[in-house]
């Protein structure tokens, strides 16, 4: 009875919807869900056959490469700093989760204007300090790592407080019998915080990839389709945006969802098998 | 270590939920200011049925939802608004959604059955909304009509929303030309003339030549190949050739004019005459202007609001027409004009008609020249609109209006424009040449008009 209400919202915003998109990707689809023309196999050949979308897939994986390891690393070590007693500790924990709290629209929205190659405040500081100017957001080489780093930027707090809540259920025993030992802080670290959080690291690293692979507001709100590192850049959900919102196609873009969800789980199974091999529950 | 426990649970459980809200956010507030206002309208329906079924007169509960694309034009249209409501006891509130997302906004409005009940239509989208019958029949209640007088205004933006020749479904709003703004300080310090009809567009780019300065601090012009109606198209019609042919069922990309109408801007940003295209893609071309970093850009009529209310614009900038081109002498102007349309299922079609036939009426249209909003489409209401922002010359954008060509539409023009602009960015950094590029989108554009 209690899961009821869980299971209504599961099914109907959902599960229905995956089976829609499903069948929506067989079809040729008309305006405001009318005039559906049935092409079968056709959108996934397009797709195949289409540059960007395997483009788009690169620049996913090279976005959540750079966000999920920085964001899981950066946000255990100032866990672990930040689980100490110590002054202004919940000052601190509240300015890192900050960021987490803004409208995701509102943070691209600022960076977009700290990463402008001219009026821009990055490239300003660089300039007085005696540094050239740097293209964050329009070359094709390096943009991914600069809005991936948007991305880690902001969910760092979110899993910071994942991490602190895995600190909490570890006991005080172990480090007080370490210390008695002679176990330095970085010993300590390796050897007691990190397999004893194990299993919170496998949650986030599950739920921070699977996020990472639908990344899509820092890229729609930081990258205008003038940009020359477009291209580079595009995730498969701005794609999906792109064919499904802005240029209504819609079966074309169910398929490249289905892509997505595919790539989505098969990355997952495999951290779910993975999980044996480094993952410590007691 | 019990209370930390709960308070570890009670963070992740906010965060959770800022985490839904955040992302829920942006939807919410694109859709739902829409449904939020159409749930109100239902409300007030509700309430007041019997005074509904009692014609116009009872009706001054009903609130419609405007929707619009355009902050620049709201106060002023707001005004024309209150106008209406004060006639016919009316009321309408007026919501902006920006162009990236009204589109998308609206056709969720369409599938969803909750448009708003007047909205703005656009040359770009009309066909869907006519082939699916989303929108208002407006054909006989015009012809019934003794405020709106269909024939005051320019054929070509009646026929666009003209569905196959038979249905109107939308009645022409404005009408738009593009000009030349220069930066007259720079021009000064250059010692260069200003721009005049005498002006070829070889003129243009001598002139664009020395008003570069070669430590990057100022360039001759900024356009980005994503400014067609206001750029580039201007040039391929200036030089006779086009974009779509007139049976919307090939594409002129491929014609040697067009190649070398792309091939004289593309070279243009080559040569460092623009800003390198880094800077281009980042900053829109008037924030470049306004920045005194370019000293010449082509701008819409629409984009008046926004350039004569900018301080440094005013004391420095002025307006001229476009060149002319040396061989054809043409000097064509793309234009354009949105149209006010009605939801087909609007729960109150007269109320909706009763707006956009005031908003055709000509005291309407002279009142949206006398503001300044844009320029009006309806004959003769032109001329006070030179008077709004005295400081310029706003003459240009009328004599503009002797070769009007109307931008280039066909069912599916979003699909087509998007990739030609795309492709476009390899001739703007020289990555391929002018005409390698519209060969490429003529072969592609071909096969989408084909699929019409």
């Amino acid at each position: 009875m209690f899961i009821l209400p869980t299971m209504i919202g599961l099914f109907v915003l959902n599960i229905i919807p995956i089976f829609q998109t499903i069948y929506q990707s067989f079809f040729k689809a008309g305006a405001f869900g009318k005039g559906n023309v049935f092409v079968g196999l056709d959108n996934y050949r397009r797709m195949f056959a289409d540059a960007s979308v395997w483009q788009a897939l690169i620049n996913t994986f090279k976005y959540a490469v750079v966000e999920v390891p920085f964001s899981i690393a950066i946000a255990l070590v100032l866990a672990v700093l930040l689980n100490r007693h110590m002054r202004g500790r919940s000052l601190y924990r509240t300015i890192y989760f900050l960021p987490m709290v803004a409208a995701p629209a509102a943070v691209a929205m600022v960076w977009r204007w700290l990463y402008n190659s001219e009026f821009g405040l990055l490239n300003h500081l660089l300039n007085t300090l005696g540094f050239d100017s740097v293209n964050w957001i329009s070359n094709p080489n390096t943009t991914f790592i600069w809005i991936a780093v948007v991305g880690i930027w902001s969910v760092i707090g979110y899993n910071m407080v994942l991490f602190l809540a895995g600190l909490q259920e570890i006991p005080q025993d172990y480090y007080e019998a370490a210390m008695i030992d002679g176990a330095s802080a970085v010993k300590q670290f390796f050897h007691i915080t990190i397999p004893l959080i194990s299993p919170m690291m496998f949650f986030v690293s599950v739920t921070r990839i699977i996020a990472a692979m639908q990344v899509f507001d820092v890229i729609y709100m930081m990258m205008d389709r003038n940009n020359p590192a477009f291209f580079k850049t595009q995730s498969l959900v701005y794609l999906f945006y792109r064919y499904s919102f802005v240029e209504s196609d819609r079966g074309y873009g169910s398929a490249i969802v289905m892509l997505l969800l595919l790539v989505i789980m098969v990355i997952t199974v495999i951290q779910i098998r993975m999980q044996k091999k480094w993952v410590n529950y007691n | 270590m019990k209370l930390k426990k709960v308070m570890a649970l009670m963070l992740t459980l906010v965060m959770v939920l800022s985490l839904a809200a955040c992302s829920g956010g942006d939807n919410s507030n694109e859709g739902g200011t829409d449904s939020g206002a159409s749930t109100d309208t239902t409300d007030t329906s509700s309430e007041s049925t019997d005074s509904e079924s009692s014609d116009t007169s009872g009706s001054s509960d009903v609130a419609l939802t405007v929707a619009i694309w355009d902050t620049n034009q709201e106060p002023g249209l707001t005004q024309i608004i209150n106008d209406f409501t004060e006639k016919t006891g009316i009321k309408a509130q007026i919501q902006v959604t920006p162009w990236e997302q009204y589109w998308t906004m609206l056709e969720a409005g369409a599938t969803g059955g909750s448009l708003p009940d007047v909205f703005w239509m656009h040359s770009n989208e009309i066909a869907r909304y006519s082939e699916y019958e989303m929108l208002l029949d407006l054909t006989e209640r015009i012809k019934s009509s003794d405020v709106l007088d269909m024939s005051k205004f320019p054929q070509e933006i009646i026929e666009i929303y003209n569905w196959e020749g038979t249905t109107q479904y939308a009645v022409p709003k404005d009408i738009d030309t593009i000009g030349l703004w220069y930066n007259k300080t720079m021009f000064d310090e250059a010692g260069v003339a200003y721009p005049d009809d005498s002006w070829t567009w070889e003129d243009f780019r001598a002139a664009a030549e020395q008003l570069t300065k070669d430590d990057g601090s100022q360039y001759g012009l900024a356009l980005r190949p994503s400014n067609n109606q206001a750029g580039w198209y201007n040039l391929v019609y200036g030089k006779n050739g086009y974009i779509i042919s007139d049976d919307k069922k090939s594409s002129g990309f491929d014609l040697p004019e067009t190649i070398e109408a792309i091939d004289f801007f593309a070279s243009m940003s080559k040569d460092g005459l623009m800003p390198p295209y880094e800077v281009l893609a980042e900053n829109e071309e008037h924030a470049l202007f306004e920045a005194g970093k370019v000293a010449m850009i082509m701008q819409g009529s629409w984009m008046l609001a926004e350039l004569c209310n900018n301080e440094y614009v005013i004391e420095n900038a002025d307006i001229a027409v476009l060149p002319k081109d040396a061989e054809t002498g043409r000097r064509p102007s793309i234009y354009n004009g949105l149209g006010w349309a009605a939801s087909g299922n609007t729960e109150y079609p007269e109320e909706a008609w009763a707006l956009i036939e005031y908003m055709g009426s000509e005291e309407a249209q002279q009142k949206q020249s006398d503001l300044g909003i844009v320029i009006s489409a309806y004959e003769g209401t032109m001329d006070n609109w030179t008077g709004a922002y005295p400081t310029f010359n706003l003459q240009a954008y009328l004599d503009m209006m002797d070769d009007l060509v109307i931008r280039p539409y066909s069912k599916t023009t979003v699909r087509w424009e998007n990739m030609a602009n795309d492709k476009m960015i390899m001739a703007w950094t020289g990555d391929k040449t002018a005409e390698e590029v519209c060969l490429e989108i003529a072969t592609e554009m071909n096969a989408l008009l084909a699929e019409e």
